[in-house]
């Protein structure tokens, strides 16, 4: 008798117990967002844990290394997993490729809420947009503010020469430009130049759209006079007129960071998003000596560019549908918060996703406003083009440039054109 | 002559001896062979990572690596000369380590430890510090050379400098490695034939040539094939410290593969070429066994 | 007078190298160790400035995730150790002992899977592992890490039982043991400091091992050397808390290497 009794108590208890868990596993959702360590991006998922909180949902964080990053988000995607990762980071190199295997994103509210032109990399081919921002990523230059007077900053490549001399010789600064030049840090030395020569990698210059591009033919200028101009740029300035150290083609934004946060550089180019770093006292040794400004141009330019893209959230199209429902949700109410995207901006340099938010710090923020003015109001390029075989073509583009670097000058066009049909073989590739 | 055989057509000892292989043999299968044949079967086939289409092509993928220039005149003589150069290396070091190390003398435990230390950090940190240690501007490596008065290198730019200081590198890392195990088969030797060398008054380096040498010979072939075979896919250190570059000078076998896989995402491509790396040093572990027994007979 | 000159040019010699050697092994490691106590402002400039700090340690040691990936390695490490050996030492012992298609067999199959490059099985174990089930699992990691080991082993193992004389195992099976007796009883014992050797070698390469971790880790089960390369990220590497990470993973293994060293000294024969 008190044996069944104690039985029966037991199970009713125990069937309690499990109903409760059931109960609360069920109204609570889990998410996991599967993203990399870069400040931005942490930034970001902050205020995304924040509405996880508050609207009950579960927030499990996912950092993956830089490195395999995107081979094991692309292998979850074409594989068909679902249980690794509910919310991604998309970046535009890749967001082509990858918009096939992501739900569509159009119903998040606010999602259109960007610069005109830069959600594009991430649509299917019926224009929905597969990802919404989490900031804008761009490149700029930053500048010694206690060397060099906002009157004095270079506005050709010229000048960018002759300052940097100048402070050598007076031994302010050991050297007059530092900046990433190894594969994958192509930006921050041979593209911005590139790019502010009125040149690029395809003719015509600028264009993105692949089927303007396949019509001209997928022409590489590599070897056209805009671009072996750069080259030759680079090579004064690596070998004759010595403004950039001589191992700077092996720089990624390590040696290029250390170098100029020591203090032995006038000039560098990097993300908007170092101005934080690059004026953080426990990092940099010139801590509020740093001032931004806009790009110097060649002699056949014909006006600055910039380049700016999105970084965004992508949600795999596999998910079920509770979990893509409370997904959107999330997003969207990170795309409406903008206390958190100015906290965003403010801690990281990283710009709001939101473009609203935007005319806020248009009002009160002077920062905002001169980083306003150097990158969004002259023209764009968008910093990658849009195809299969991407990646393998800016390997190939960063190696012929550095080839070109380490032989003779009058070299300079022989090298380039040598690379010239790999090129155009992988543009068309995969046609 | 029917009466040995079971069932199952193995007798007492081979079932014996299936059965001591069992285990390693289903791991063995499942996690090494397995995976392995799958991208055998991805290098016949168009296979990218993204939209994988998986057509079948034949041996496409091989005769685009083969005829590839930049295979063909970079990677393979780097990967050849970075084998040879870091186990030659290597070996010699750590005979002479050994050799220094197999008499007793006071403190050797504490440089024994020492001479380990390598063999404790991942070999992606040491190349790592490597690549800031060599830096032109702020290495305190570079900078430690120049104050000794040394002509400045471009030890990460330039494709020799650059190439040197991965074998450095590989060499550091693996001359630990050597030198524990020829230290352990020196100590293992018998005493006899030193004594009757010593009686003879033969030199120290003699009694090395003679004696010692010889004796050390099975050890130090399984030494040399084993590093031989790791040495001839080399990764980390020639990825972190150089990537390749500059402009694919420095590339080795390893790292073609994996730009392929990993940055061209083509499945298809790198398989074939890690195909070819794997037939290659089949080969050439065979040659090489065949190579150093001989010599070491002669001599 | 010869002779001492001889002597004195022979003791200078020495210590010579001995200098040599503390240099080469011990300069790196103190470059490492003087970058893990640098402030993040002097960390690539370690020459310059005289600012010391612990934060670098602090910092680490207060994120979880490094906490765990360390006991995690460690887990994994000892576990795949203690299973490689177990399953290498009888095929080890077959080579050895044995002749045969069987054994020809098994040491061609070996001999050619341990010349494939890790870059080409790395990316389909990635796919086995998530077809199985046991992709980011404890077993997903510590089974393809055994797999590794398991050419190399069985190859050297075979030279430790190549080298301990067999007469004492026909002895054993003479006076009625059966094989698995002469094997267990009287082979095995011969070879355990050999063994144990291999046990400290293999718990070093798993500590350290890297493209396995970074590709077959994910969020349940962080590893050591894969949290390490977290410290890589867009923005440059943060080469400070990588340092210190480093110093700390550096700790075990270094403990693992002295007091495992007597019997690497004594146990690697062959």
């Amino acid at each position: 008798m008190g044996l069944e009794n104690k039985l029966a108590r037991a199970l009713l208890v125990g069937g309690g117990f499990c109903a409760v868990c059931s109960s609360t596993s069920q109204a609570e959702t889990a998410l996991s967002v599967c993203y990399i360590n870069h400040p931005v991006q942490v930034a970001n998922v902050a205020i995304l844990e924040k509405w996880a909180a508050n609207q009950g949902v579960k927030l499990n964080k996912t950092v993956t290394s830089y490195t395999v990053y995107l081979p094991k988000i692309t292998q979850m995607l074409t594989s068909g997993a679902n249980d690794q990762c509910d919310i991604i980071w998309n970046n535009d190199d890749w967001g082509q490729d990858l918009a096939q295997y992501l739900e569509p994103l159009d119903d998040v509210p606010n999602a259109r809420k960007v610069e005109v032109g830069q959600l594009e990399p991430f649509h299917t081919a019926d224009g929905n947009t597969t990802a919404v921002s989490m900031t804008t990523t761009a490149g700029i230059l930053f500048y010694r503010a206690d060397l060099i007077s906002e009157a004095e900053l270079p506005r050709t490549w010229d000048d960018l020469v002759k300052i940097s001399q100048t402070l050598q010789s007076e031994k302010k600064v050991k050297w007059g430009y530092v900046g990433g030049m190894s594969y994958t840090n192509t930006f921050f030395s041979f593209w911005w130049t590139l790019w502010n020569n009125s040149c690029d990698v395809y003719a015509p210059a600028y264009e993105r759209d692949n089927k303007k591009l396949a019509a001209n033919g997928w022409k590489p200028m590599i070897y056209s006079p805009c671009q072996v101009q750069t080259a030759e740029f680079w090579w004064d300035a690596l070998n004759s007129k010595k403004i950039s150290p001589p191992g700077m083609t092996t720089y990624s934004r390590d040696e290029a960071n250390a170098i100029f946060q020591a203090g032995d550089a006038a000039f560098t180019v990097a993300d908007t998003t170092f101005l934080g770093t690059f004026n953080n006292a426990e990092r940099s040794s010139v801590a509020g000596k740093v001032g931004i400004a806009p790009f110097p141009v060649g002699p056949m330019s014909n006006g600055v560019h910039t380049w700016i893209d999105v970084w965004g959230w992508s949600i795999p199209r596999t998910l079920p549908n509770d979990r893509k429902t409370a997904a959107k949700r999330l997003l969207g109410a990170m795309l409406g918060d903008s206390d958190g995207q100015i906290e965003q901006w403010n801690q990281t340099g990283g710009p709001p996703p939101n473009t609203d938010v935007w005319r806020t710090l248009e009002k009160n923020d002077a920062t905002w406003r001169r980083l306003h003015t150097i990158l969004f109001k002259p023209d764009h390029v968008h910093a990658a083009y849009y195809f299969r075989n991407w990646a393998t073509v800016h390997k190939v583009y960063s190696d012929t440039l550095i080839r070109a670097m380490k032989g003779k000058r009058e070299d300079i066009t022989a090298t380039l054109k040598a690379g010239s049909d790999a090129i155009h073989a992988g543009a068309t590739a995969n046609d | 002559m029917t009466a040995r055989f079971t069932k199952f057509g193995f007798d007492e000892k081979e079932r014996f001896m299936l059965f001591l292989i069992a285990p390693a043999a289903i791991v063995l299968a499942c996690f090494e062979i397995i995976p392995i044949l799958i991208g055998m079967n991805a290098s016949f086939r168009e296979w990218s990572l993204v939209n994988p289409q998986r057509t079948w092509v034949g041996p496409k993928q091989y005769i685009a690596v083969f005829t590839d220039p930049v295979f063909l005149k970079m990677v393979l003589p780097n990967t050849f000369v970075l084998t040879i150069v870091s186990v030659g290396v290597s070996l010699a070091l750590g005979l002479a380590l050994a050799s220094l190390l197999n008499r007793p003398f006071f403190g050797r435990a504490v440089v024994r430890t020492i001479i380990l230390l390598p063999l404790t950090i991942a070999p992606v940190i040491t190349a790592t510090m490597m690549r800031w240690s060599f830096n032109d501007q702020f290495g305190v490596i570079t900078i430690f050379l120049s104050y000794l008065g040394l002509p400045d290198v471009a030890w990460l730019s330039d494709r020799w400098p650059s190439f040197a200081l991965i074998i450095i590198t590989d060499i550091w890392i693996w001359t630990p490695w050597f030198t524990i195990i020829l230290l352990a088969a020196m100590q293992g030797l018998p005493p006899e034939p030193f004594e009757a060398a010593r009686i003879d008054a033969a030199t120290p380096w003699c009694i090395f040539r003679r004696v010692t040498l010889p004796m050390l010979r099975p050890v130090i072939i399984v030494c040399v094939l084993i590093r031989a075979i790791d040495a001839f896919r080399t990764f980390d250190q020639v990825w972190i410290l150089t990537g390749g570059g500059p402009a694919r000078s420095t590339e080795v076998f390893s790292v073609y593969a994996y730009v392929l896989a990993f940055v061209d995402l083509d499945i298809g491509r790198a398989a074939a070429a890690a195909g070819i790396g794997a037939l290659i040093m089949l080969f050439v572990g065979v040659g090489l066994y065949r190579l150093v027994n001989r010599s070491m007979e002669v001599s | 007078m010869i002779s001492f000159a001889l002597h004195t040019l022979r003791r200078s010699i020495f210590a010579i190298s001995i200098a040599a050697i503390f240099v080469v092994f011990v300069g790196p490691i103190a470059i490492l160790g003087v970058t893990s106590i640098r402030p993040a402002s002097g960390v690539f400039y370690i020459w310059r400035g005289t600012n010391f700090t612990l934060n670098n340690f602090v910092e680490v040691l207060h994120q979880s995730q490094v906490v765990q990936a360390m006991w995690n390695s460690f887990v994994l490490s000892t576990l795949a150790t203690i299973l490689s050996l177990s399953i290498t030492i009888g095929s080890g012992y077959m080579l050895s002992r044995f002749g045969g298609w069987i054994q020809r067999s098994w040491f061609a199959t070996i001999y050619i899977f341990r010349t494939v490059p890790y870059i080409s099985w790395v990316l389909p174990l990635y796919l086995v592992n998530t077809r199985l089930g046991i992709y980011d699992t404890y077993v997903g990691l510590l089974l393809p890490h055994i797999a590794v080991h398991v050419c190399f082993f069985s190859w050297l193992m075979k030279g430790f039982f190549d080298g301990i004389n067999p007469s004492m195992e026909y002895a054993a099976l003479i006076d009625g043991c059966t094989r698995w007796g002469a094997f267990c009883r009287v082979a095995l014992p011969a070879a355990m400091p050999g063994i144990a050797a291999l046990a400290i070698l293999c718990w070093l390469s798993t500590w350290n091992e890297f493209l396995f971790a970074l590709i077959l880790s994910g969020k349940r089960t962080p590893l050591i050397t894969s949290t390490m390369a977290q410290f890589v990220t867009e923005t440059g590497t943060e080469w400070n808390l990588m340092s210190a990470t480093a110093v700390l993973a550096m700790m075990p293994a270094l403990l693992v290497t002295i007091f495992g060293q007597k019997y690497v000294i004594r146990g690697l024969r062959m």
